[in-house]
């Protein structure tokens, strides 16, 4: 069970993101359809070149798990209902972790 | 302490094998998400906001010193540098990689521990009294019967496939500190003319549609208790809803039921088992596990030692913390120890690699190698002599483990929230390190006593909010956290579902409303001794109310 995502709007910029099979670690799209792990990177799509990114992730998903859409800005910043979740999703948990208080 | 014999070494290798085949089928792309999600989670392993997370099952909480190596190995080398207690007495890791994960396994294995039956709709841990065993208001050590009941409920083939997960506590003390009434199967320890049997309890649980058990039956002597727990379990896997996962747990049949016609069902079941049916418990058997869990060598000591009275005069901080962290032993001499896992505006629950690593040392050291994880995610060696004690403090407190605050009010449950997890709605953590730090003075955090903050950041309940004194559960409004206050939970032997006392509010209110409630507690109270939860129950949660929303 998932969080549930909210439907975009074709015209919404987004991209696709997902998680690396083998680590886990959180992966976006760029826009050459290539994965990157740094949120500086990720492509923008709209419209039918994004359901075209989404189908092609889905064919890849050996290498990586689950993809879908993230909301983001023409800028590709993190935007939308899922802003908390995605900025956490992409920067780590909000509080320090692994060290002795 | 449990054993594995030769049969359960061989099971949890062949398991360890056959995951691993299964993780190279994964990576390779032969089988893809949708086929392998069911098989990781068979094996504890989550997808969560970040990365995998692995559960890994403490049965009962009961560790010793080379398990706890072993989880501080594993922090150390494959995750990083830490672990999270959870409130079923387990361990989550939540950064481990899944290519590195049978590899995990195969360690865990080494010293008799899996990640087995931790997820899905099976039988989970069972839970139980983390002061079993020494506690001087138990009947007998529960952990006997919490070990049968483990043996009995992994790898059942009849109750793998179960409508919703289950989850069983058992506890032999007058004073529930396994909150056995918000369990699917809570089973108290009673003796009756000389036989020792369960009282049982069925359909408690928390989620979205909290339930306090109720009793199906008073007694069901011990021989029997298997034979019982199975035809409680037919009767749930044959009506249990499994069109509606929001109604699949024993609590909504229970209820929907009745406890009444639910209890005829069960007898029924109970009644028909054929002879070969029955689960032919040898008393050698019962005898042969009891055996494990033996009382350790102690000493004859006094009651009281000069040492420990000494340092307890010479070190305020250490006398503060021995009068709030230690747990009565049922033998002189000795007592139980909480380890709080509660540092202010640290994270509940967590201990680093090397924390790890200070606990089993001391474990081995000073505690006849016995270490409890506890259902509120703190830590406890159970049996430390008064005599060490000092000994004990000072290195807990060099690993920063010495946080005088078991039971207060910074002492919270806390769920890993929006911060880890991929069902929550808003964070916890964070909300619970700011509550802290309002009452981070000791002297006004012992003037409130008794108190729990459960705080949950989702309606999964897995912060235990609705048993909390006060309970805060996190809700998304429109992608902004919020938060829902409720009052006059609680989990043990009185159990009840808390109150939601008004609208949610904004995050940054929350510690204020906090405060306003321990506030008006304080004011209200008829003395020092009147607990906070008995207060709320004498006075309702209106003056708590109108004390944080009379300004609107």
């Amino acid at each position: 069970m998932t969080s549930v995502r909210p439907k975009l709007k074709p015209e919404t910029p987004k991209t696709v993101t997902a998680w690396e099979t083998a680590t886990g670690n959180v992966v976006w799209l760029r826009a050459d359809q290539t994965w990157t792990q740094d949120l500086e990177e990720i492509g923008v799509f709209t419209g039918e070149a994004a359901e075209a990114a989404l189908a092609a992730a889905k064919t890849q998903e050996g290498s990586i798990t689950d993809p879908y859409f993230m909301e983001v800005t023409a800028d590709g910043e993190v935007a939308g209902r899922e802003t908390l979740r995605e900025s956490i999703r992409a920067n780590g948990p909000t509080v320090p972790y692994g060290v002795i208080i | 302490m449990y054993r594995y014999d030769e049969f359960d070494a061989k099971i949890v290798k062949d398991r360890v094998d056959q995951f691993r085949g299964q993780v190279e089928r994964r990576l390779s792309g032969e089988i893809l998400e949708d086929e392998f999600k069911p098989l990781r989670l068979q094996n504890g392993v989550y997808l969560q906001l970040h990365a995998y997370m692995l559960r890994v099952a403490i049965p009962y909480g009961q560790l010793n010193a080379a398990r706890m190596r072993k989880l501080s190995k594993i922090a150390r080398d494959y995750d990083r540098g830490y672990g999270h207690m959870t409130t079923r007495q387990n361990i989550q890791y939540n950064w481990v990689a899944l290519k590195d994960i049978p590899d995990v396994l195969e360690e865990l294995a080494e010293v008799e521990m899996h990640a087995i039956q931790t997820s899905g709709n099976c039988i989970r841990n069972v839970t139980s009294d983390h002061f079993a065993g020494a506690t001087k208001d138990e009947i007998m050590d529960p952990r006997p019967w919490c070990e049968i009941i483990r043996q009995w409920s992994t790898f059942h083939p009849e109750f793998a496939f179960l409508p919703r997960k289950f989850k069983i506590a058992v506890t032999a003390a007058e004073h529930d500190r396994a909150a056995i009434r918000v369990h699917d199967i809570g089973l108290h320890m009673r003796q009756r003319d000389g036989v020792v049997g369960f009282e049982v309890h069925v359909g408690g649980g928390q989620g979205r549609t909290p339930i306090i058990a109720a009793m199906v039956n008073e007694f069901v002597p011990e021989s029997e208790i298997l034979d019982y727990l199975e035809a409680i379990m037919r009767v749930y896997n044959r009506f249990g809803r499994r069109d509606n996962k929001y109604k699949a747990r024993i609590k909504i049949l229970v209820t929907e039921t009745g406890p009444e016609e639910f209890t005829r069902l069960v007898e029924a079941e109970y009644a028909a088992q054929q002879a070969s049916e029955k689960i032919a418990l040898l008393q050698a058997e019962i005898d042969r596990i009891h055996a494990y869990f033996a009382p350790p060598a102690f000493e004859d000591k006094a009651e009281t030692s000069d040492a420990f009275e000494r340092a307890k005069a010479a070190d305020p901080a250490f006398a503060n913390w021995a009068k709030i962290n230690l747990h009565p032993h049922k033998q002189p001499g000795y007592t139980s120890i909480t380890i709080s896992l509660k540092p202010i505006a640290g994270l509940a629950g967590d201990a680093t690699d090397s924390q790890m690593a200070v606990m089993a040392h001391l474990a081995e050291t000073y505690a006849f190698d016995d270490i409890r994880v506890t259902h509120a995610q703190n830590v406890v060696l159970p049996h430390v002599a008064l005599d060490d004690l000092y000994t004990v403090y000072r290195e807990l407190d060099a690993a920063g483990l010495a946080t005088a605050n078991e039971s207060l009010i910074t002492d919270m449950i806390v769920c890993p929230g929006l911060d880890y997890c991929n069902l929550a709605n808003a964070r916890s953590i964070p909300v619970g390190q700011e509550i802290q730090k309002v009452f981070s003075d000791p002297a006004y955090e012992q003037d409130i006593g008794k108190l729990h903050i459960n705080i949950s950041g989702c309606i999964n309940a897995c912060g235990h909010h609705h048993v909390g004194h006060i309970g805060i559960l996190g809700v998304d409004r429109k992608g902004e956290e919020y938060y829902q206050i409720s009052l006059g939970g609680r989990a043990d032997e009185k159990a009840a579902v808390g109150q939601i006392i008004g609208k949610a509010l904004r995050h940054e209110e929350v510690p204020g409303a906090v405060k306003t409630i321990v506030d008006t507690y304080r004011d209200l109270r008829t003395s020092a001794d009147e607990k906070f939860i008995d207060a709320v129950e004498r006075v309702g949660v209106e003056p708590f109310q109108e004390a944080i929303y009379a300004s609107e």
